[in-house]
């Protein structure tokens, strides 16, 4: 009888042991591993540390124009969206007065006329006053309600551009995608890679914070399909969505590819020339009735040759090329 | 093996095996915070 009561222990033992390991090898192979960064130094170099993008620091990503005319007076404050943050420190570099950016360690200071708060941070602080002109792709339609429930009208001046890129993990056999695939899987009408010429295995289809830069240009992309949320994207093999020059520099040792849309290949001359059917523009946006002439000249100045070529410099588009 | 003693195990198996799967949990989100979404493709997929 002892002997049965032990063996009944141990077994529940056992089992609670068992049913642990299980739950946390499951947590590590569906999710741990997939979030832990093996960012080597050349990924680092292109993510956007914000320290690495401080203007009049001499850092090697900042590319500002030499002999630009600096602003005087009444600096405007500038802000952007993470992705940009090279451009608008170039075009701080270049034509802000050197003490007029304050960089504390980690981030920029209340005062500093040059902030970092991210596209979603940005148009919200265009909107109540805090930053002059922001650099970022379009805005979500939440961002234009909430512009509009504030009494503010916003001008979009465009400065660049850039193509909106859908990556898979480099092992995916699947290379080229439509417009209407891409809408077919994020309105969960296409839900595995055999649909599209891969593997039997289902779609991860992987999205990012509403009202990002990246997001908004979702949304557009669906037109009025609406998004439907993918429950099972854990199981799945991904596809994800980026911006090209946030994906570009990762490429080398990132374990991510670009798809061809159409056959189309996101180059500098496809997005120039719109056969790349989804580049879209980076714009200098500021408050419209704004009194402040220094808002005016920096947009000037982003548009003139010495400012396109930051834009280049940068890894973005130029206007006209 | 005393009904007690096999209390006191099955209450310290209970507590590590919560423990460390909150912790697994805590530490992988601070992880998904940090980690951009290309990233993440380049860890997974086939």
């Amino acid at each position: 009888m002892d002997r049965k009561k032990l063996v009944k222990q141990l077994a529940v033992i056992a089992l609670f042991i068992v049913l642990f390991a299980g739950l946390d090898l499951a947590i590590y192979q569906l999710f741990i591993k997939r979030v832990i960064s093996h960012h080597t130094p050349g990924m680092q170099k292109m993510s956007v540390e914000v320290a690495n993008y401080v203007p009049f620091t001499g850092s090697e990503n900042v590319f500002p124009a030499k002999d630009a005319e600096k602003l005087e007076g009444d600096i405007p404050t500038i802000d952007g969206a993470a992705a940009l943050l090279p451009v608008y420190a170039g075009f701080v570099e270049s034509i802000y007065p050197e003490d007029s950016v304050i960089y504390k360690g980690e981030d920029y200071d209340t005062a500093s006329a040059m902030h970092y708060t991210n596209t979603r941070g940005a148009y919200k602080d265009i909107v109540d006053g805090n930053a002059d002109i922001i650099i970022c792709a379009q805005p979500s339609d939440e961002q234009l309600a909430y512009a509009a429930e504030k009494g503010v009208e916003l001008e979009m001046v465009p400065v660049g551009s850039d193509a909106f890129v859908f990556i898979v993990n480099s092992n995916n056999p699947v290379s080229d995608i439509s417009i209407e695939q891409i809408r077919g899987i994020y309105s969960g009408q296409i839900t595995n890679w055999s649909e599209l010429g891969g593997n039997n295995m289902p779609i991860a289809a992987m999205r990012r914070n509403k009202n990002s830069g990246s997001e908004t240009a979702l949304e557009k992309l669906m037109g009025d399909l609406p998004i439907k949320p993918d429950y099972t994207a854990l199981f799945g093999s991904p596809i994800g969505f980026s911006f090209r020059y946030y994906v570009t520099g990762m490429l080398a040792e990132g374990g991510v590819k670009i798809l061809t849309i159409n056959g189309i290949s996101p180059t500098s001359e496809t997005i120039a020339d719109g056969s790349y059917p989804v580049a879209g523009n980076i714009y200098a946006v500021y408050r419209k009735g704004e009194t402040n002439e220094n808002v005016y000249k920096a947009i000037d100045f982003m548009l003139s040759p010495e400012g396109q070529k930051i834009i280049e410099d940068s890894g973005y588009i130029p206007l006209g090329q | 093996m005393k009904d007690k003693t096999f209390v006191i195990i099955l209450t310290a198996i209970m507590v590590i095996g919560i423990g460390t799967t909150a912790a697994l949990v805590i530490h992988g989100y601070n992880l998904w915070k940090e980690i951009s979404i290309v990233e993440m493709i380049a860890n997974w997929g086939c």
